[in-house]
């Protein structure tokens, strides 16, 4: 039996109607970094689920044990493939997507830390470290502040932002910053410009890679909360977001700025632990679950 | 040792600071007052600002006389430029604290803010 159909379904069922119905929810704002997790799971299922279809289109009759003993002789563990498994094309699919979705990665994440280190060459001269404020300050009219994730990161505050802003609001800016850093945000962001790049107009990639940037905001957002007033998140949100756009600085993303200053104002509920337990597990199964059908196929 | 960048930033610092062309040698005398370095080593780096294009130079008797290409405030603006233009892929590179919004965007916030109750403290 071909159980090529059911992965092509199962594909778009996660690729088409997952985002929709994650999209509806509510319970991302309560979770962010949950939200991430299931998001990428949907990612990694999809992406299993199309590897599988793309075997079983070009090796009918194979199914994952097969795949399975095929690797191991490749890889020089087991016998002789029998001549049932053939030339293993579904074998060529699998590495095919594989290598994609690694040079996918890579290839974003080499060319942002290109861009962060020639900015950083800059930035080191022009800017001030102010042990203070555990921050560099560059001398600019305009009130901003970013970060520069990754080895040797910089937050980097303009010295509008420090005259605009209160000593309590400059440190909450500063505490989501480091939020980005220590959470590694700029490699989670890589992953999903990867999937975004290997599946142009698929909408859970569309999708993915739109909310996974709102979504590791909140989860900053909520560990600068954990140190910073509320009041004090919120007035520097407004304050930043509201300056003068720069020449050329289209502000596309306001309305994300929105969600989050509401989000913040009026906290959501936190998640219910049972909530949190389930929407896990449904993360963790995600994936497998095209294997589970591939296995019940062959047995079929 | 410290680092290649630091020393840069170190002799970068002081010609934005005095605003006129400068010796090595001058630039040398003022760091020792804080920690000893090398008239080599700044003399090197100050050479490797010259070629990244940081630096220009003109020989003036033995010596030769180095002054900044732009000034702080010129890097400084593209720097911001850079971070918070429009590029498309800046966003794994630089993570922003917020995106600028526009004058509708901000009306509709300060109704959202009015709307929680908290509009007066903004």
């Amino acid at each position: 039996m071909n159980a090529a159909p059911a992965f092509l379904g199962y594909a778009a069922a996660v690729g088409v109607l997952a985002p929709r119905l994650l999209l509806r929810s509510s319970w991302p704002q309560r979770a962010p970094l949950l939200a991430v997790a299931v998001w990428f799971a949907l990612a990694a299922s999809f992406s299993v689920c199309v590897q599988l279809a793309a075997a079983h289109l070009t090796t009918p009759g194979a199914h994952l044990h097969g795949i399975l003993y095929s690797c191991r002789a490749a890889l020089g563990l087991g016998g002789e493939p029998d001549a049932a498994t053939g030339p293993s094309w579904g074998l060529v699919a699998l590495v095919v997507l594989a290598a994609a979705h690694l040079t996918g990665f890579a290839f974003h994440a080499v060319r942002a830390y290109a861009a962060r280190a020639r900015h950083r060459d800059v930035l080191d001269k022009v800017g001030r470290p102010s042990a203070r404020l555990r921050a560099t300050v560059v001398d600019h009219a305009e009130p901003a502040a970013y970060c520069l994730p990754g080895r040797r990161p910089r937050v980097v505050v303009s010295s509008g932002a420090v005259d605009a802003l209160s000593h309590d609001e400059l440190g909450a800016v500063v505490e989501h910053e480091r939020a980005h850093i220590h959470g590694r945000h700029h490699l989670v962001l890589a992953a999903a410009h990867a999937f975004a790049w290997i599946f142009p107009g698929l909408p859970l990639a569309r999708h993915l890679r739109e909310q996974i940037p709102l979504l590791l905001e909140m989860a900053a957002d909520d560990r600068a909360l954990r140190r910073s007033p509320q009041n004090a998140l919120a007035t520097a949100m407004f304050t930043l977001a509201s300056g003068r756009a720069p020449r050329g600085a289209l502000a596309v993303g306001g309305e994300t700025v929105l969600i989050r200053l509401k989000r913040v104002l009026v906290p959501p509920r936190s998640a219910h632990p049972a909530l949190r337990c389930t929407v896990g597990t449904g993360a963790l199964m995600a994936p497998l679950l095209p294997v589970l059908l591939t296995c019940h196929a062959g047995l079929g | 040792m410290r680092r290649l960048g630091e020393l840069e930033a170190e002799i970068m610092d002081r010609l934005w600071t005095w605003d006129r062309p400068a010796t090595v040698r001058e630039i040398v005398d003022d760091i020792n007052r804080r920690r000893p370095a090398a008239y080599t080593t700044v003399m090197t780096v100050a050479t490797i600002l010259y070629d990244k294009g940081w630096l220009t130079r003109r020989k003036q008797g033995q010596a030769w006389l180095y002054t900044p290409v732009r000034s702080r405030e010129a890097y400084s603006a593209a720097l911001m430029e850079d971070a918070l233009g429009a590029s498309r892929d800046r966003s794994a590179a630089l993570v922003h604290f917020v995106e600028r919004m526009t004058d509708e965007e901000v009306a509709a916030l300060r109704e959202a803010l009015r709307a929680t109750g908290r509009g007066g403290e903004l």
